[in-house]
């Protein structure tokens, strides 16, 4: 065997193992708005979100109603359940605007706008929040 | 001469009743001021949490029961028709529900449904009107109470909560003609005279009620005759200042009617619980008589005690009231067929003792100690009960399990053995559902978890790949060769737990391996300073140094510090104050505390991401990865760490909804022998398994500013189709490897040799 001969088969072998068709980095992989999926999607499957879902309406009712103290209580009990639903901290963030506190108020903004992201409603009323929480600041 | 006596006498006479005047003015004063203060000093009461229910959680049955009976329900064989009644049946319950009445949230009790499918709810729902209920929230468990020097529980009520049959028994059994005397019953005394002299020993006292509550509550228990005298002249005055019903009320509150081990029963109040489970307006004649006949006695005539005496002593009481014409022929017949049915008690065991020390802690800074004992506050906390019994079950048979499997580890000395601590928390609210600060509270009240400052090993490793993420990317490769450092002067040379043949690793590898010496490479590239630097924005309150050893968990941390840092991963970058306590009402209902859910960002929510998917690796591949076939097969991240010499054993764990750190070591620094993966997984594993009920199951959620990208696992690069088995990496927006792998592309190495390959071929 030549040496010639014997490169071409140290070259078959290398190419063998590192087999492939070479082409440009993979497109079309799903985007992260795909999988996520929404609230009320979410419930159907996953009983604890269902659970928090109750007490977050129970706690946007306290809001409405001015009782931040009593919605907080409950809307950290709906945290508790699916810290998954941004609404809960957006709720939150209303009540502790109600109460004046403006650096916790900002934090669960923040939280709300993780977690509502691809909702453009919601994030609308998230941005308008985060405005009166500047203003509170100021 | 006699007219002299006769003088001496009458000035004596004016003179004794000027002392007597004077003295009876004194004990009035000492009265006015013991009855128009607080009258009794009311333990505080710790509750745990609300317990809530809804269709479709998971249960854990056996904790679900233990809690049903912590919180007093009573099984029955047919439909609850009580408050506090269950009907247990197969696949369902029947549960009278008690009231709930917290600061926060208050409902009455009624009868419901709850449908069992398997090891869920199925269905919750109202017996009356068979609505559905889509989320019932338990009342708080009692978990201790502040007791004074006395330690006594006491439940006030007032005479009007009072049935007529309950006083007319307590009347007929102490003193009948109470409403009819002024505080000394002088027949009643001469009757007990004529008894005790007739049988030659004291049988009968003639104390009134008075007599007796002006003895409790001013005098001490030695007979002697000017002690008696005090307590006549003492009746007297109470009687004069104070209403006849006012002064039956404050007996009711204050008899002393039994013990629950160390715990004195004081007041109808507390003793209709006690005895019969039930508040006094709904006790029965025959009960009522029950409670009355044990106020001579109390521990003698105890249903705990002796059935027999009790039921004698209670038909004496009905036959008294017969006697008496408080009670018809027919009543008191139907009372005397009744059997005594008390409701049974456990001596109240310390729960959670070390959440309770811990919690006491947050409290003297709010109150002094004998306020707590003495104001009757309702304190109410974030425990869990059934994760605390699972925390305090897994740690248990953790630890037992690791003696009985390496005898090495067994120790004489109960405080010498094998230790261990957990606590649990919510990483988003960071309430503190369990602490089991070691493993046995009566032997060491040493909160392992609070108070103790060990070194984290590898459990640290996490702080410092944060640390690394704005230079480095979770495919950037980093040195896995031997190399020696400097530090104070002495040569350092960390090694591998395990002798490892890859020269570079990723950095995602190095963190899921828990490779030492590539992560004290990333912590020399990162810069130790910047890593002491984010780990105290993290608030550990322990001293971090920028030493290359602080890369492998060499400085000491206290583990709530370190759950509470790895909170931040969970929590989407924002780091919860530990709360143990939620709020502190008083005995009028007024919230004196309110804690609530306390947050700060510490690290931007993509960095929290990245951990996150970095630390599931471990649980998938890494050095966690035998949680899976130990049953957890649900999103989970988490570190295990081990420290020089096997001193110390650790695992910490969490998903979006719940995280526990498990420690095990010995106190005295001995080795255990083995690592976080063999000592603490296993426990943190069988503690996440008994609570079902915190499985959601759920993804970490992905923020902006991640981006998903197939890579190739040689290079780290972006895939391309030649790469082998490509995998998924989340990366900072803007971290992104760019281009294309290298190696596999047509360009790269493959491409070259294949072009290679292909020249040699043509030049044939």
């Amino acid at each position: 065997m030549t040496i010639k001969a014997m490169q071409i088969i140290c070259l078959a072998l290398l190419a063998a193992l590192l087999v492939g068709c070479p082409k440009p980095p993979l497109e079309g992989y799903p985007s992260e708005a795909e999988e996520t999926t929404t609230s009320a999607e979410a419930a159907e499957d996953n009983p604890r979100v269902a659970a928090s879902l109750q007490l977050t309406d129970q706690g946007r009712r306290l809001v409405e109603d001015r009782r931040p103290d009593r919605a907080i209580r409950v809307l950290e009990q709906a945290v508790s359940l699916h810290p998954g639903n941004g609404q809960n901290y957006y709720y939150l963030s209303e009540a502790w605007l109600m109460k004046g506190f403006a650096d916790q108020a900002k934090e669960f903004n923040q939280l709300a706008e993780i977690h509502l992201k691809d909702d453009s409603q919601w994030m609308i009323r998230v941005a308008e929040q985060a405005d009166r929480i500047a203003e509170l600041e100021k | 001469m006699i007219k002299r006596l006769a003088k001496y006498t009458l000035l004596i006479l004016i003179l004794g009743g000027i002392a007597l005047a004077i003295y009876g003015w004194h004990l009035s004063v000492q009265v006015e001021k013991r009855f128009s203060t607080r009258r009794w000093s009311i333990p505080s009461t710790v509750y745990s949490d609300t317990t809530l229910l809804y269709p479709g959680q998971r249960m854990n049955s056996s904790l679900f029961s233990a809690t049903l009976s912590n919180l007093g329900y009573r099984r029955v064989n047919s439909v609850p028709s009580q408050k506090g009644e269950i009907r247990i049946r197969t696949q369902a319950l029947d549960i009278f529900l008690n009231d709930l009445k917290t600061p926060w949230t208050e409902r009455t009790g009624f009868l419901a449904q709850i449908d069992f499918s398997e090891d869920r709810i199925g269905t919750i729902r109202r017996k009356d009107n068979g609505e559905t209920i889509p989320i019932l929230e338990l009342e708080p468990e009692e978990i201790m109470q502040f007791f004074g020097q006395e330690r006594e529980r006491r439940q006030l009520i007032s005479i009007e909560q009072i049935p007529e049959h309950q006083i007319q028994a307590v009347l007929a059994a102490e003193d009948h003609r109470f409403f009819e005397h002024h505080g000394v019953d002088w027949r009643g005394i001469l009757r007990a005279m004529m008894t005790n002299l007739r049988h030659g020993a004291v049988r009968q006292g003639g104390s009134t009620l008075t007599q007796q509550l002006a003895k409790n509550y001013f005098l001490t228990p030695e007979r002697t005759f000017i002690r008696k005298l005090k307590e006549l002249i003492l009746a007297v005055i109470i009687e004069f200042r104070y209403g006849k019903r006012e002064i039956l009320e404050i007996y009711l509150n204050e008899i002393y009617l039994g013990q629950k081990g160390s715990v004195a029963i004081n007041g109808i109040g507390e003793a209709s619980y006690f005895y019969f489970g039930k508040p006094v307006k709904r006790l029965t004649l025959s009960e009522a008589a029950t409670i009355a006949g044990l106020i001579k006695a109390p521990n003698n005539y105890s249903p705990y005690r002796n059935m027999a005496r009790c039921q004698s002593r209670r038909d004496k009481v009905l036959q008294a009231m017969h006697r008496w014409e408080w009670i018809t022929q027919t009543e008191l017949e139907d009372a005397l067929k009744q059997p005594i049915n008390a409701v049974g008690f456990k001596a109240a065991d310390k729960k959670a003792p070390y959440f309770i020390d811990y919690l006491t802690e947050q409290l003297n800074s709010l109150y002094r100690s004998e306020d707590l004992s003495s104001l009757g506050l309702s304190i109410y906390t974030t425990l869990d009960t059934q994760v605390q019994m699972a925390a305090e079950e897994a740690l248990t048979k953790g630890l037992a399990g690791l003696e009985s499997s390496n005898p090495e580890l067994q120790r004489t000395a109960p405080e010498d053995k094998l230790q261990g601590a957990v606590v649990v928390m919510q990483p988003k609210t960071g309430h503190i559902l369990a602490l089991a600060g070691g493993r046995n509270y009566s032997v060491s009240q040493f909160n392992r978890i609070t108070q103790a400052r060990r070194q984290p090993g590898s459990a640290f490793k996490p702080i410092v790949y944060l640390s690394s993420l704005a230079q480095f990317t979770p495919t950037t490769l980093l040195s896995n060769d031997p190399k020696s450092y400097t530090v104070n002067g002495k040569q350092w040379d960390p090694q591998n737990f395990e002798p490892v043949t890859e020269y570079t690793v990723s950095l995602q590898d190095a963190l899921k391996k828990s490779h030492n010496l590539a992560t004290v490479d990333l912590a020399m590239k990162t810069g130790l300073d910047r890593v002491v630097d984010i780990a105290a924005k993290f608030h550990f309150s322990t001293p971090l140094k920028p030493y290359p050893s602080l890369a492998l968990g060499a400085f000491e941390v206290i583990p709530l510090e370190l759950a509470r840092a790895y909170c931040v991963f969970a929590a989407e970058g924002v780091q919860p104050f530990p709360l143990s306590l939620k709020g502190v009402v008083d005995e009028n209902d007024r919230i004196l505390e309110h804690q609530h859910l306390n947050i700060e960002r510490i690290i931007p929510p993509a960095e929290a991401f990245i951990m996150n998917s970095m630390l599931q690796g471990v649980v998938k591949e890494g050095t966690a990865r035998s949680l899976q076939w130990r049953g957890v097969t649900w999103p989970v991240a988490g570190k295990t760490g081990t420290t020089n010499d096997f001193r110390d054993a650790w695992f910490v764990g969490y998903t979006p909804d719940i995280l526990a750190l498990v420690w095990v070591g010995f106190d005295n620094g001995d080795p255990i022998k083995a690592t976080g993966a063999a000592a603490a997984l296993p426990i943190w594993a069988d503690l996440m398994n008994a609570i079902p009920q915190y499985r959601s199951e759920t993804q970490f959620n992905i923020p902006r500013g991640v981006e998903k990208i197939l890579v190739c696992p040689v290079t780290g690069r972006p895939a391309v189709d030649g790469c082998p088995e490509p995998v998924e990496v989340y990366f900072l927006t803007g971290h992104t490897p760019g281009g294309h792998c290298p190696l596999h592309a047509e360009d790269g190495i493959a491409g070259k040799i294949i072009k290679g390959v292909r020249g040699l071929i043509n030049d044939d």
